[in-house]
């Protein structure tokens, strides 16, 4: 019962946790963006061209990539180094999507941390950023009811259908929902207080062949 | 808290034996327990009697509630109503799990009684995940649910509070907030 681990969760306002795996993770996304200032000999590490070499630089105007993290670190309202556009999920087209109907859309392939992403989005100062973050907890309490019915119905089956739509928040949340189900199954059949290994001691037997070996 | 925490918490609820032997009584921690002669029924925790029925030295007597007829009245009466009803013990579940585990020789109709319980439980889990729902869709800020037993607020609470959770960070995103500190070159 007592783990390991006990991860860090994600923040999901416009700070990040920096001890979470999945806000380290997320702030791996690329985001769309325009260089503003003319950045010199740095094409190689924003992504440009991988035989320019490093001694080329980057002309004002230029459309990049760049992950979140460097986003954030290269975004400044007075020094105006990058300009960032919003990835074409959390545009207007999406949006009146996601307001129609959350629960069709594939929110893994869109982007596995959606609801992390977009919060993080709200850094940027963006004229669209309160509807960003309406639209956010609209697909949020939107798809709720499914992630409640179905993570609390499915015992022992194979989940992997209902989760492929899922994004990481959502998916930690069914998990959160199963164990719950699981616990309760468990008990009811009497498994709750037989002994069993713990799973720390499981993995010391794994250890001691390479021990017993050298 | 686990379900097998909540079984222990059940396991103070009273019921009814007829023991097998005699002693006199017997003054615990947490109250006495009277004095036991063959033959005479007498109240006792829930733990002592499983135990002294299973080393064979008592009859458990089931309590009035665990009756088909009265579990029958009580599953129609909550898939009547659309707020819980009052449940005859709050730890309905660990007590039909326990007794018809340890004593359903004892106690007529023991399938027909967990089959009645476990409808019940059904019903009220559902309607617990309806209310939920319509929290969260209209974004409440606090509800309030009588009559709810430990085990079923058990099995949703998690995920239920996490869902909150994520819900209330979501939504201070949409409260201009004051802009990060920056540091300046």
């Amino acid at each position: 019962m007592a783990e390991a681990y006990f991860p860090v969760g994600p923040g999901l306002g416009p700070e990040e946790n920096f001890l979470s795996l999945e806000d380290i993770l997320m702030s791996q996304e690329k985001l769309p963006g325009r260089v503003e200032a003319a950045v010199p000999r740095l094409a190689a590490v924003l992504g440009k061209g991988a035989g320019a070499g490093q001694s080329d630089g980057i002309p004002e105007g230029s459309k990049v990539e760049i992950p979140l993290w460097l986003a954030k670190g290269l975004y400044d309202n007075k020094r105006r180094i990058l300009s960032v556009e919003l990835p074409k999920i959390y545009k207007e087209g999406w949006r009146t999507v996601f307001s129609a109907d959350a629960n069709v859309v594939d929110l893994h392939k869109m982007g596995p941390y959606y609801y992390g992403f977009g919060s993080q989005l709200l850094n940027f100062d963006n004229p669209e950023n309160p509807e960003i973050a309406q639209t956010i907890l609209q697909t949020f309490i939107g798809r709720f009811r499914r992630i409640m019915d179905s993570s609390q119905n499915a015992y022992n089956e194979d989940t992997s259908a209902l989760v492929a739509r899922l994004d990481e928040l959502e998916r930690a949340l069914f998990r959160a929902g199963q164990k719950g189900l699981n616990d309760f199954q468990c008990w009811e059949k009497g498994q709750a207080s037989q002994i069993t290994a713990s799973s720390l001691v499981q993995n010391y037997r794994k250890r001691k062949f390479t021990d017993m070996d050298g | 808290m686990d379900p097998a925490e909540a079984e222990f918490l059940a396991e103070k609820e009273l019921v009814t034996v007829i023991p097998n032997f005699s002693l006199d009584r017997i003054y615990l921690i947490g109250g006495d327990l009277g004095p036991f002669n063959p033959g005479l029924p007498v109240e006792v925790p829930l733990w002592l009697a499983v135990n002294l029925k299973q080393r064979q030295k008592c009859r458990l007597i089931p309590p009035e509630w665990m009756d088909a007829e009265k579990l029958e009245e009580i599953r129609d009466q909550e898939r009547k109503e659309d707020t819980f009803t009052p449940m005859p013990s709050p730890y309905y579940m660990e007590l039909t799990k326990l007794l018809l585990n340890y004593a359903s020789d004892s106690i007529p109709k023991a399938d027909e009684i967990r089959t009645l319980v476990k409808d019940t439980w059904d019903t009220r889990i559902a309607k617990l995940r309806l209310s939920a729902d319509s929290f969260v869709r209209q974004q409440e800020a606090h509800a309030k649910l009588d009559n709810l037993t430990l085990m079923e607020i058990n099995t949703t609470g998690t995920f239920l509070t996490q869902a909150l959770d994520h819900m209330y960070k979501l939504r201070t995103n949409l409260q201009p907030g004051e802009s990060a500190q920056s540091q300046d070159f």
